[in-house]
């Protein structure tokens, strides 16, 4: 798999039984605690079959390789890319604009006020 | 008419149809590719990178021109405020420590 940021795991570091439920947590974004207790809920009510699909599950996904993510807003960045990847390339773009924004700031503060020259005239005063 | 007569139908039908529903949709909607998960990556690091990089600058440029203040459009932005946590929690440290 080449993809590591995109693929399900069964995240077994915040597991309660084999990490299904933290993984889906994980690759939603969405509280693990919401996650376990919607699963319980359909499992007791509309959907039994979700036992035996839930081991399936715990078998067939790999756990989730240790230090995929340098810290918690990478984390939230790739959370949000899962959800909706156009969505997060227009936060990009947001960012890059953000950037220009302020470095056309700069670069006008330097242009029309010009303090190294108002300074040597200052000098020659 | 007996109720099961409605609800049989309902369920047999209307289930799958919900779900079958939601399966094209899902399969319909964009999945991104391994070079867009590369792609995305690197323009993550890079707009970060350069974010940083402007904040220095904008930085040095205050320090030199007092005149000089750099707006926010964005005043209240995660990526700013957890630096600025980290800080109240140093300075907290400091002042535990010099009592």
């Amino acid at each position: 798999m080449n993809s590591p940021r995109t693929t399900l795991y069964r995240d077994k570091h915040n597991a309660k039984l084999m990490g299904v439920c933290s993984g889906i947590a994980d690759y939603t974004g969405v509280n693990a605690l919401w996650v376990r207790l919607g699963f319980l809920v359909l499992l007791f009510t509309v959907a039994p079959i979700l036992l035996p699909a839930y081991f399936i599950a715990g078998m067939l996904l790999s756990k989730k390789p240790p230090h995929l993510y340098v810290d918690k807003e990478e984390q939230q960045y790739w959370q949000r890319v899962r959800q909706s990847p156009k969505r997060t390339a227009r936060e990009i773009r947001a960012r890059f604009r953000d950037v220009d924004r302020r470095l056309a700031e700069v670069e006008h503060h330097y242009v029309s006020s010009n303090p190294r020259l108002t300074a040597e005239i200052e000098r020659l005063r | 008419m007996d109720p099961e007569f409605v609800i049989l139908p309902m369920v047999l039908i209307g289930l799958p149809w919900l779900i079958l529903h939601y399966v094209t949709k899902w399969k319909t909607s964009a999945t991104i590719t391994t070079d867009d998960e590369v792609l995305l990556d690197e323009l993550y690091q890079l707009a970060r990178r350069l974010d940083d990089r402007m904040d220095t600058v904008e930085r040095l440029v205050a320090s030199d021109n007092p005149e000089f203040q750099p707006k926010r459009l964005q005043a209240n932005l995660e990526a700013d405020n957890q630096q600025l946590r980290e800080l109240d929690r140093l300075i907290a440290e400091k002042k535990g420590t010099a009592k």
